[in-house]
């Protein structure tokens, strides 16, 4: 199984970036106040000029 | 914009929110933008481009739904001089960094109301802060320890499938080259606090709990890193990093669970006392309401609450009735109607209608202060009982390394590769920490429960006391009456020139004068004659004897005790009663009785059945005392009784044996509540910070006499159940440690879950 | 191109959107018709016709790259490249680049379609293209990662939504796994030997292999799975909480589970017994996943009656839930020892590509087509629901005739005579399987019929529509 010499040293460095990953998502705020931030992408405000766009685009409602 | 995202209901609001006049602003007074104001809830920021950015808290409300957030987040991105913003929907808080140059507080609140919500300046920021810090950095190395102990896991595991050679020596050495790697990490981030609470211990050469934690976790490290890289030396070829970063995982995840309750608890703390409001609207000589600093209120002032709003200060109702929502203080659901003449706490809510009212206390001396004040000082406390356990520690720690010392010892000589192993073992697997917080965590739980139905514990201890009484001694006066009189009947004693007033007209005159008064007699008259209205000049207040005031025509009255107003009195009616008169001469006498709580007969009763003796303690006559008592249904009555006669009374019991709880006037019976074994007084304002009574009682109810005394018996049962479950734990798996019979990462599991299950022992007495 | 509406307003960058989208529904026939070919010829061995570049062995492979890179590639870069720039409010960092990738991957494509009936193979599965081509992926995938992870450092929202994570974490995982299985060594321009050999390569080809499933077909699709159910539900993800713990939790148990495609050979015991224990603790972050997707529908189950679109995307969960579970099942070695090499690991993988993959793919791709030509729907509702209907049972008929075949086979191949012969000869259970690939043809034609249903409404739905740049919405005025 020497292949093992490959992918285990491989694992640990990947092992050190997803700690570092998440040490940046926590020190960001990444999981703060998440439950707003689920329904953001529901807010009109987004898609607004899509829908006003498509009206003036094909004319249907 | 935002309206199709809100729908119907958020129209409706944002409709009713905009109805509401703004409320008067003078650009002269940005009561939010005074520094001393600002400087709660703002702090100061360098980017690198060398200007000045302040970040700001704010506290949002008429969150509703789910797109507000975003619509307040856009109307402050509008302001100009807003760099970013940060609206939480959840926590109905905004975190906006701005440019001071460019904009204030001010102009944000504003673009808020003019979106349709409201928000003020949030004076917790800087704590809450300090809170979210506290908690990224526990869930960042709770997580580090929990993803690198998964990862130990998948390279230990093929050791744990193998049988004899399977496993060359090579790749067995690369798997535990990679679990090393795996547990730098954890040693050096997730462990830091236990190494660095153990070398703090050290320094101050006392053993704390963290330094067996921090010595297992290093031999453990250390042992296996030698197992490792020179397998088949001194500390055998067998690795234990799966265990050492399992162990460390476990515990965090412990600690973070209760840094969690923590965090929660003082956030309660918070809300409470952001009932407060920042700003309030005094009413200037000219008769304008301004808006103010609620730091900048004094004495005397008079100030305008709208209806919604939370009263600012202590003080009393001048002009107006309404109810009041004192929940947060008391634990009283339902509003408490206030007349002309009532008391109102600081941030208690204005429900009903709009009112003035005359400022008594401010600030620190404020009820809410008070109680906050108590409650903070509480949960710093260490109890007696805890540091009777505390006592144990030290000697449970020492005998702890030296059973681990001579494991060892014995071990090497017996099976030397299990040496270490045994010991880490009984390193780690001990729990003097569900000792230490067998105590305190249920203490605290309980007085938390106490605190948010407004019985207020002074001393933890108190619980252990309360849960031992056996007697108990009501006091009258403001104890098991209302510390406010009813008005009872009044008596003219006019003449005939003042006939043309009839008696209900003298009444509000005299009701109106009374208002100037903050005497409980004033007040009760006050309050018992609504809508007085009258003109009073030249008010003079003179302390034991009354008011003098000159009336629209010019006729000087006075009103209050008989030598004050010009009466001849006897001294039965001389406690309890107003007179008013002009010119010298009495018209009207007001009598006054007081009256027993609602609650105080089925309170009685509820004690007497728990088991309690019940003695009512008087200074009245015996007759009056005796009646009350029949009423209230008392094992015995004591009448006549002077404080020197209640201290007799209490010594007395105790010396046969008795635990006396004394109920009373925490501020006048100082000696007699230290005598008993456990004390409480009805509290209401400043009085609660000089009590000396073992806990204050802040809503109106003698009930919570009875539920106080339950809960504090449940509690010294919970303690006794942590306690036994510390020592049974220890005492089995120390044993099992010593005999080679628990693998370290057992160990780890058992410590840690051992904490765990104290604390959620406690936290039961919560609900 | 239309004029702008306001000509100094930032807009997205949605054509790169279009060329992906449209090609997604191109490949995707293309790839299920080749996908038929195969199963006619596995029913009918007469239909290789004795021409090479027609034969089973090298059309597999086609099928296979096909529809897991074509299509599934085409659809993850269309819908990645969307939700990234709708979530984080901002256009697509370096849009040349990106455009660079769109026709970097169809020139990837176009490649594979011409070298593998050519013969042009590396043998290692889902990993055939020769190097060149290999290279190209490379350099297309890279700078997919740099268009990618440029644009999230551009936003103009600090929160990074969850889908944007599962895209982040396939494209760095794919990145990772080309690269270190495609090692070569090339003897010329069209051949090439793997730098690994024997059950080392094996070894690298599973952990490639599976991790491609995991991360290609599995985190890349969830992040679609996290955008577009909700918008298309227009309601929040059930637990938008539980979604992020759901990618960390993938996360963790991430990169072991290859070895359960080796079980029973060369490969050590021990490394076999990992592979099985860590893919049975894949299936509580799979499931979790699966829940918080499905239960966003929670209170409003009506949508599912009247909006095709919903069934596609909520349905899809479904095969997924079901698959997460067969595949640990399969990685207990007990019942290895029964499915290895049969049938049923076919009506796994269809399952999985078919119910999942497939439909997710075709959920989201009609919630996007017709935005991107203007349009609030496609040209035809009803054929959307018409589609769902026989993709559906064609799907139904793959999987049951492939594990009834699967079983069958393993109990016909280790069924043994008491003085230890074997009671069938491989040629009778070929024979009996015989029935089944013909179901298994027919469940593959209604899916391609499906996918040639949603082929012709595209068409309608891009010349009834128009194609607008949409303008990005202002989170923050230009301040001073």
């Amino acid at each position: 199984m020497d292949i093992l010499y490959l992918l285990i040293p491989m694992s640990a460095v990947l092992v050190l970036v997803i700690l570092g990953v998440f040490a940046w998502a926590t020190y960001s705020g990444q999981f703060e106040d998440v439950e707003s931030e689920g329904r953001r992408i529901l807010a009109s405000d987004e898609n607004g000029v899509d829908n006003r766009q498509a009206e003036q685009a094909t004319g249907e409602k | 914009m935002g309206r199709k995202a809100c729908g119907d209901a958020c129209d409706k609001v944002t409709i009713a929110a905009r109805s509401q006049p703004p409320v008067a602003s003078n650009g002269d007074t940005d009561a939010w933008d005074d520094p001393l104001e600002r400087a709660r809830s703002t702090r100061w920021l360098e980017p690198r481009d060398g200007s000045r950015v302040a970040e700001s808290g704010l506290k949002l409300s008429g969150i509703h739904c789910a797109a507000c957030a975003g619509l307040i987040e856009a109307a402050l991105g509008r302001v100009s001089g807003v760099v970013q913003v940060q609206v939480s929907g959840a926590s109905e808080r905004a975190t906006v960094q701005w440019r001071p140059d460019h904009t204030s507080l001010h102009a944000m609140i504003d673009a808020v109301r003019a979106a349709g919500y409201d928000a003020v300046p949030d004076g917790a920021a800087n704590e809450r802060e300090l809170r979210r810090r506290e908690h990224r950095a526990a869930l960042w190395r709770w997580f580090v320890a929990a993803f690198c102990a998964m990862q130990v896991m998948m390279l230990a595991t093929p050791s744990y499938l193998v049988s004899g050679d399977e496993l060359s020596a090579d790749l067995r050495l690369l798997l535990n080259w990679g679990s090393w790697v795996m547990s730098l990490p954890v040693m050096a981030l997730s462990a830091a606090p236990f190494f660095a609470g153990a070398w703090r211990s050290v320094r101050q050469r006392r053993l704390g709990m963290d330094v067996p934690v921090a010595l297992g976790l290093l031999v453990t490290f250390v042992a296996s890193s030698a197992a490792t890289f020179h397998p088949g030396g001194w500390f055998g070829s067998d690795v234990y990093f799966d265990s050492l970063t399992m162990f460390v995982s476990f515990l965090l995840g412990a600690r973070y669970l209760e840094l969690r309750a923590r965090h929660r608890a003082a956030e309660q703390l918070e809300s409470a006392l952001e009932g407060v409001p920042q700003t309030a609207l005094r009413i200037g000589d000219d008769g304008v309401p301004q808006p103010v600093s609620a730091l900048h209120l004094q004495r005397g002032d008079r100030v305008l609450v709208p209806l919604g709003q939370a009263f600012a200060a202590d003080g009393v109702v001048t002009e107006g009735a309404t109810a009041a929502d004192e929940s947060l203080l008391t634990g009283e659901p339902r509003p408490v109607d206030k007349a002309p003449g009532s008391h109102v706490v600081a941030g208690s809510i204005n429900v009903a209608a709009p009112v003035k009212m005359r400022v008594e206390r401010v600030g620190h001396e404020t009820t809410l202060y008070a109680v906050m004040a108590l409650m903070r000082e509480a949960s710093t406390q260490r109890p007696a009982l805890a540091r009777q356990a505390d006592r144990w520690a030290a000697p449970f720690l020492w005998t702890v390394l030296l059973l681990a010392a001579g494991a060892a010892a014995v071990w090497s000589i017996w099976d030397p590769a299990r040496a270490v192993w045994v010991a880490v073992s009984v390193l780690i697997v001990t729990c003097p920490c569900a000792l230490s917080l067998a105590v305190p965590s249920a203490l605290l739980a309980a007085a938390g429960s106490m605190a948010r139905r407004g019985v207020l514990l002074r001393r933890l201890d108190a619980l252990e006391s309360l849960a031992e009484v056996d007697t108990v001694y009501l006091d009258k006066t403001g104890t098991v009456t209302e510390d406010t009189l009813g008005l009872r009947g009044r008596a003219r004693l006019g003449m005939a020139e003042d006939a043309a007033l009839s008696d209900d007209a003298l009444q509000a005159k005299a009701a109106a004068l009374a208002r100037w008064s903050a005497h409980p007699l004033a007040r009760a008259l006050a309050r018992a004659t609504p809508g007085a209205e009258a003109a009073w000049l030249d008010v003079t207040d003179t302390s034991g004897a009354g008011l003098q005031a000159r009336d629209a025509q010019g006729v000087v009255w006075r009103l209050g005790s008989a030598s004050h107003v010009g009466a001849d009195a006897d001294d039965d009616a001389a406690a309890a009663s107003l007179w008013f008169g002009a010119s010298g001469r009495a018209i009207v006498r007001f009598d006054f009785d007081e009256c027993l709580r609602g609650d105080a007969i089925a309170a009685v009763a509820a004690l007497r059945a728990a088991g309690l003796r019940v003695t009512l303690l008087s200074g009245d006559r015996s007759a009056r005392a005796q009646a009350i008592g029949n009423q209230l249904g008392v094992d015995a009555v004591i009448a006549q009784a002077t404080p020197a006669i209640k201290l007799d009374v209490v010594a007395e019991a105790q010396r046969q044996g008795h635990r006396v709880w004394m109920v009373g006037d925490g501020v006048n019976d100082a000696p007699v509540l230290a005598r008993s074994d456990v004390s409480m007084a009805m509290g209401q304002g400043a009085a609660i910070a000089r009590q000396q009574a073992d806990a204050v009682i802040t809503g109106d109810r003698l009930g919570d006499l009875v539920f106080a005394r339950t809960l504090a018996r449940r509690t010294m049962a919970v303690v006794r159940q942590n306690l036994w479950w510390a020592a049974i734990y220890n005492a089995a798996s120390v044993p099992l440690a010593l005999a080679g019979w628990l693998p370290p990462w057992a160990a780890g599991l058992g410590m840690a879950g051992s904490s765990l299950l104290v604390i959620m022992n406690s936290v039961r007495l919560g609900r | 191109m239309a004029s702008l509406a306001r000509s100094d307003a930032p807009v997205y960058s949605d054509d790169v959107i279009r060329g992906f989208a449209l090609m997604t529904v191109v490949w995707g026939i293309v790839g299920m018709l080749v996908g038929v070919i195969i199963a006619a010829q596995l029913t009918w061995p007469e239909l290789n016709f004795g021409i090479p570049w027609l034969s089973y062995g090298r059309l597999r492979p086609l099928h296979t790259n096909a529809v897991i890179f074509a299509f599934g590639g085409c659809a993850l870069f269309a819908t990645s490249y969307h939700v990234v720039q709708r979530t984080c409010q901002t256009r697509l960092f370096l849009p040349g680049l990106a455009m660079f990738t769109f026709v970097g991957w169809q020139v990837v494509i176009v490649a594979a379609a011409i070298t593998l009936p050519l013969g042009m193979t590396q043998g290692k599965e889902y990993a055939e293209l020769e190097w060149p081509i290999d290279l190209l992926i490379a350099v297309v995938w890279v700078a997919y990662a740099v268009v990618f992870f440029g644009t999230i450092g551009m936003r103009k929202v600090r929160h990074i939504y969850v889908a944007n994570w599962f895209f982040g974490a396939f494209i760095l995982a794919v990145a990772l796994l080309h690269i270190v299985n495609s090692a070569a060594i090339p003897v010329s321009l069209t051949k090439s030997y793997s730098a690994y050999a024997g059950v080392q390569d094996a070894m690298v080809q599973w952990w490639y292999g599976h991790n491609a499933v995991g991360f290609f077909l599995t985190a890349g699709f969830l992040g679609i799975m996290y955008y577009y159910i909700p918008k298309q539900a227009e309601r929040p993800i059930y637990s938008y909480r539980l979604s992020i713990v759901h990618f960390w939790a993938l996360v963790f148990t991430y990169m072991w589970a290859g070895p359960h495609h080796l079980h029973y050979t060369a490969l050590p015991d021990w490394a076999q017994s990992i592979g099985m224990i860590f893919s049975l603790v894949l299936l509580a972050p799979s499931w979790g996943g699966m829940i918080n997707g499905i239960m966003t529908l929670s209170g409003a189950w009506h949508k599912l009656r009247d909006d095709p679109i919903l069934k596609f995307l909520i349905v899809s969960l479904s095969f997924y839930g079901m698959s997460t579970f067969e595949g640990p099942m399969m990685s207990i070695k007990t019942v290895n020892a029964l499915s290895h090499y049969t049938d049923w690991t076919v009506g796994h993988v269809h399952s999985g590509a078919l119910g999942w993959v497939g439909l997710i793919s075709m959920g989201a791709m009609y919630h996007l087509i017709p935005r991107l030509f203007g349009r609030k729907q496609m040209y035809s509702v009803k054929a959307i629901d018409l589609h769902f209907w026989i993709a559906t049972i064609g799907i139904v008929l793959y999987i049951a005739a492939m594990w009834i075949a699967g079983v069958m086979q393993g109990l016909m191949w280790r069924a043994v005579n008491a003085d230890g012969t074997l009671v069938y000869t491989f040629v009778e259970s070929v024979k009996a399987t015989f029935p089944f690939y013909v179901i298994r043809l027919l469940g593959g034609l209604l899916y391609l019929s499906g996918m040639l249903i949603m082929g012709w409404n595209t068409v309608m739905t891009v010349r009834n529509g128009k194609a607008e740049p949409v303008a990005i919405p202002l989170v923050l005025p230009a301040h001073a």
